[in-house]
């Protein structure tokens, strides 16, 4: 067991004294998990509410604008004032929509977006929940995220949300096989899925530089994953009509957007789990390193979204199953390989 | 090396995300129009004018209103000029007819109006509030019915 850091001591320091004023343990349980819940939705809340003014910051500084700089000082509030305007703005079902999928579907996106957090270790035993499948686990709930895009535009009762949703269907089946197989190689180097112990492995030598390609490999599949530019079929409102969630509109097309920006941050930190050797780092708390480097990858997300021209469709199925899928499976093998000649002369 | 369009592609968007912005705070910055912007409201020196009239009959759309009055030496001088903005072109005919330059754009392009009758810009008072001393044409009373044009 490493030394104990950071938010693992506050997280002690909070049950000791939760501990002496409540009656039982299991009461300490309880509101240690509602603190936990309450936890995870505002990171999800303000990472969304920070991305979006960096997005759009990023975004101008690529394009050699300056970007929001009327609300606040410096624009910092602009994001919170365009919330309070999508709270304000009417709510608009389409005639005929099948009621309860339509209600449903943004909720159900949401779902999956917040419930990977609970395996991302922010800091040495700072983890919501260790579980030996980590990995598995959060390939599992996150592809789960594609049911509501499809029922989004199944419920619409419209055409062009119907066929928006079944290409954002494909290319979400598309990406996430050779997201899958990326990961696979360093899980096969770490023998676990358990997350702390990818980190761990990765005390000494960071996966980027084992494992580039499979880095290469997640990087694009992971933003295709998120919808994001270069892959945004999903989204692109004045080109291919917002797909999915055409006809939502105000809160409920708010948490689409939200979903998006947590799927951003749950990439990236998954991303620095994998690769960049997670909450490693001299110096500074883990919690802050781990932060840092998400940050990182998140503006790299964003470096890719404000460079890259979008693909035509065809384009981007051919390059998911022709070129990534054959490459992440060469990725495995010659992972196996390697593996096996470090065994053998060692 | 397959790829390196997508390299180069980067190296240029962080060259930008570093570099000089070129943004104009508008509200606050302005930037001076070309010499040749056609566009905003109709900037008249009412002294270099001879109320001839030539502008408001090139106009194709009747956007020039002006009427004049006659004095004792056979002078014609403006008593009015309205310009009915809203109905403008901009093709830039009364600029080029007219025979004394009277005439041209002024630099604005902030033209927004909250009601239509805001777009109908008295030029006469305009261009005397810019040169209080000018007393060339007088009240309406005085003017020449006759000769008004439309
Ligand atoms: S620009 Fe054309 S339309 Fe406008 S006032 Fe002059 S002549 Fe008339
Ligand atoms: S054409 Fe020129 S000189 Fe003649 S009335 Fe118009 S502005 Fe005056």
């Amino acid at each position: 067991m490493q030394e104990v850091t950071g938010l693992f001591m506050v997280a002690t320091m909070l049950r000791n004294i939760l501990g002496k004023y409540l009656p039982n343990p299991q009461w300490v349980d309880i509101v240690i998990t509602l603190i936990n819940i309450g936890a995870i939705f505002t990171v999800i809340s303000l990472s969304a509410v920070i991305l979006v003014y960096a997005e759009r910051k990023v975004s101008a500084y690529m394009q050699m604008r300056i970007g929001p700089n009327r609300v606040g000082p410096w624009g910092i509030l602009q994001t919170v004032a365009d919330m309070i305007k999508l709270m304000s703005k009417e709510d608009i079902m389409p005639v005929g929509a099948d009621r309860w999928l339509w209600i449903l579907a943004p909720v159900l996106l949401f779902i999956p977006s917040a419930a990977v957090y609970v395996v991302f270790p922010f800091d040495n035993q700072a983890i919501f929940a260790d579980l030996n499948i980590g990995i598995f686990y959060f390939i599992a709930v996150s592809s789960q995220a594609t049911l509501p895009f499809l029922m989004a535009g199944w419920a619409s009762n419209s055409k062009y949300a119907l066929i928006g949703g079944m290409r954002t269907v494909a290319q979400m089946l598309s990406y996430e096989i050779p997201l899958v197989f990326s990961i696979l190689g360093v899980v096969m180097i770490v023998g676990s899925m358990r997350m702390s112990d990818i980190v761990a492995a990765q005390q000494q030598v960071w996966f980027i530089v084992v494992q580039p390609l499979a880095f290469i490999i997640f990087l694009i599949a992971a933003t295709a994953e998120t919808n994001r530019a270069p892959f945004d079929l999903v989204e692109s409102e004045s080109e291919l009509v917002a797909g999915p969630f055409t006809e939502y509109s105000g809160m409920r097309w708010a948490l689409f957007f939200l979903a998006e920006y947590a799927n951003l941050f749950a990439a990236s930190a998954i991303a620095v789990t994998l690769f960049l050797g997670g909450w490693n780092g001299p110096w500074l708390p883990g919690w802050l390193w781990f932060l840092l480097k998400t940050a990182l990858m998140i503006f790299v997300f964003m470096w890719l979204r404000w460079t890259f021209p979008r693909p035509r469709v065809d384009q981007l199925m051919a390059f998911g199953w022709k070129i990534l899928l054959p490459l992440s499976l060469v990725n495995v093998v010659l992972t196996g390989i390697g593996i096996y000649t470090v065994k053998y002369f060692s | 090396m397959q790829g390196k369009g997508l390299l180069a592609g980067m190296r240029i968007t962080l060259n930008r995300l570093f570099g000089k912005k070129i943004t104009v705070h508008y509200p606050e910055e302005k930037i001076p129009m070309s010499p040749r912007f056609r566009g905003g409201e109709l900037d008249l020196a009412h002294n270099k004018c001879i109320a001839c009239g030539l502008c408001a009959m090139a106009c194709p759309n009747q956007v020039i209103e002006l009427t004049t009055r006659t004095d004792e030496h056979k002078k014609r001088h403006l008593t009015s000029y309205i310009y009915h903005s809203g109905r403008c072109l901009y093709c830039n005919y009364c600029i080029e007819v007219c025979p004394t330059d009277a005439i041209c754009w002024d630099k604005n392009y902030e033209n927004s109006r909250y009601f239509r009758h805001q777009l109908d810009v008295d030029c006469l008072a305009i261009s005397r509030g810019k040169s209080p001393n000018a007393v060339v044409g007088t009240n309406p009373d005085d003017t020449d019915k006759e000769e008004g044009t439309t």
